[in-house]
């Protein structure tokens, strides 16, 4: 690696700043969650005095917080075991099985990709309506699948194409069948990949607001997501409330992130270097 | 799968061959499987695709499809009509369409601003400033909040009586409206944008990087080049391809990922001046009840992307090629 000199220390400072600025707003929302709602008008900036969970409370309690993180949670983790599931068997066809139309299969996969949810959404919305998914689990679980199978199916079929097909023969020598590879071979060689595209899937889910509060209309459905947009209309003038709210929403994720940003990252950079 | 089920399907021996040995048997049973699972195994590829093709087909491609037919009905007491380009029509005639279209021309010019930061800052990170490995998982944190945890706390930040602009009067200078006037707040949600995406490019970026022949650096070290030439003469063109990438993803990451940040943060408003077609879109859908409308702006938006997308890579090219 090389050491280039110029100016480390003329970059450093601006890179500092914007580390700040970056940190910053999630500090000052833990910060104000932990005020009283007086020490908030009073002062802005000011340390919270103590630590005031009852804003917490207050925001937990209010609008079925409890409740968002259920729906947000089964719907996640039942869209990433599907996305793992159809993603890998999809995969490992594309990428280590001969058979006639794997490229144009490919090419079908690889071309949902660029179809974006906004484009969809109109008609999708008028599907589910029409076969009763609408503000059902199902419903939505099989949305998010549709819409980040794409994704998934690409890394997975780039990452299982650097498995030495000799593996697979010496597993059919042995007498696997191709589902057998599948299940003996290729899903614990890829746990790396399913790892860190699981991971990005369950962000993309746990993140979305478009398309459930397209698909979820009743309050009692709603994810968690969505529910913080209903925090804002409650508490706009107790502002510690509020704060608590998002930062309940968002301690999930900061937390994924503290132990497996190297995955996350990792999963993104595949995304862009495989193409 | 036991071995032994291959036995019966070994061909009787030619007429002439009467040293039939074992190992000539074992042959073609060892290479193959059984000719019961032949079938199976020919089919075994499609059954893997399956669930996925089907997905696939059923909640994108024929949405799609069902789209696009969909924008030339009409809406309410039309519902079902063919009304030809009608639709179309009243788009271009709604001056919030047409808003929705000129931040998107506005999208189109803040691009280079949105791409060269996360790569100018890989680029730093790269030549290991201090604290590079910090940065980048710092740079990067942002990425992962929801649009809406973002657009919430942006809220709270921005507000008129708010704590960015007690800042600004610190330092005497009068408080912005940051999302109520309507000069200023496409801007500010572009750059709540930027702020909580430039960390994806930026590892991308790096991921990037990592391909970068350090050896040319060094020569161009050698040679005395300065940072601004290195960067314009080796680390541009040799990273070509991720900039492409970058460019593109972060275009379709604008025109496709801000919706949670409009609708937290500005509702499209003031004066219907924050819309983008996304926004459009779902609010013909959701709030006017107007899906044929909303499914005529929705191919718009694709066609922007496409036309966005094809002509971002045709540039990018000759720019690289000249460079």
């Amino acid at each position: 690696m090389s050491h280039v000199r110029w100016g480390r220390w003329l970059v450093a400072v601006p890179m500092a700043v914007l580390a700040l600025a970056t940190v910053y707003p999630l500090v000052f929302t833990v910060n104000v969650a932990m005020k009283t709602r007086r020490d908030y008008i009073l002062d802005r900036f000011s340390l919270a005095d103590a630590l005031h969970w009852e804003n917490i409370a207050t925001a937990w309690n209010s609008v079925g917080m409890a409740r968002y993180l259920v729906n947000s949670t089964v719907v996640v983790a039942v869209s990433v075991v599907l996305l793992l599931l159809f993603g890998s068997m999809a995969g490992f066809a594309l990428s280590q099985l001969r058979f006639r139309g794997s490229s144009v299969l490919f090419l079908c996969c690889l071309a949902a990709l660029f179809v974006p949810f906004q484009v969809i959404m109109v008609p999708l919305a008028r599907i589910m309506g029409d076969t009763g998914l609408v503000d059902t689990y199902p419903g939505l679980v099989l949305a998010y699948v549709a819409q980040f199978l794409p994704f998934t199916i690409f890394l997975m079929t780039s990452y299982y194409k650097t498995i030495p097909t000799e593996i697979i023969d010496a597993a059919r020598i042995d007498g696997n069948d191709v589902y057998g590879v599948y299940r003996r071979i290729m899903l614990p060689l890829g746990t790396p990949a399913l790892l860190s595209v699981g991971i990005l899937n369950a962000l993309f889910c746990w993140n979305d607001v478009l398309i459930s509060l397209l698909l979820m209309p009743s309050a009692d459905h709603r994810t968690l997501m969505v529910g913080v947009t209903s925090l804002r209309g409650q508490y706009s003038d107790d502002i510690p409330t509020f704060a608590s709210g998002v930062l309940i929403a968002a301690i999930p994720v900061l937390v994924i992130y503290l132990f497996l940003q190297r995955q996350i990252a990792d999963g993104v950079a595949a995304g862009a270097t495989k193409g | 799968m036991p071995v032994d089920e291959a036995m019966p399907s070994v061909r009787p021996a030619p007429a002439g061959r009467t040293d039939g040995t074992p190992p000539r048997q074992r042959v073609p049973r060892d290479r193959a499987a059984p000719r019961g699972g032949r079938r199976a195994e020919r089919l075994a590829p499609y059954v893997l695709l399956a669930p996925a093709l089907l997905i696939l087909l059923l909640l994108r491609f024929w949405p799609l499809l069902l789209g696009v037919n969909f924008s030339f009905t009409g809406d309410g007491d039309r519902d079902g009509l063919m009304v030809g380009f009608d639709n179309y029509l009243e788009l271009f005639r709604d001056p919030l369409f047409r808003g929705a279209l000129r931040n998107v021309g506005l999208l189109v010019l803040l691009l280079p601003v949105a791409v060269a930061i996360p790569g100018l800052l890989a680029t730093f990170i790269y030549l290991r400033v201090p604290g590079h490995r910090l940065y980048r998982s710092v740079y990067f944190f942002p990425a992962v909040l929801s649009p809406v945890i973002v657009g919430a706390i942006f809220n709270l930040l921005l507000a008129f009586d708010g704590p960015f602009n007690a800042l600004l009067g610190g330092v005497g200078l009068g408080p912005v409206d940051w999302l109520g006037d309507p000069d200023v707040a496409m801007f500010v949600v572009v750059g709540v944008h930027i702020w909580a995406t430039f960390g994806m490019a930026l590892v991308v970026f790096l991921a990037g990087f990592a391909t970068l022949d350090a050896s040319l650096l060094d020569a161009a070290r050698v040679d005395g080049a300065s940072l601004p030439q290195t960067i314009r003469h080796v680390i541009v063109p040799s990273l070509s391809r991720t900039i492409q990438f970058v460019f593109v993803t972060t275009m379709i990451g604008m025109l496709t990922s801000m919706f949670g940040l409009l609708y937290v943060m500005t509702s499209g408003g003031p004066e219907g001046s924050t819309y983008l077609p996304e926004y459009y879109i779902w609010f013909q859908q959701g709030q006017l009840n107007r899906p044929a409308l909303a499914s005529a702006a929705s191919t718009v938006l694709f066609l922007i992307m496409l036309v966005v997308g094809l002509l971002q890579i045709s540039l990018l090219r000759r720019a690289v090629r000249e460079a």
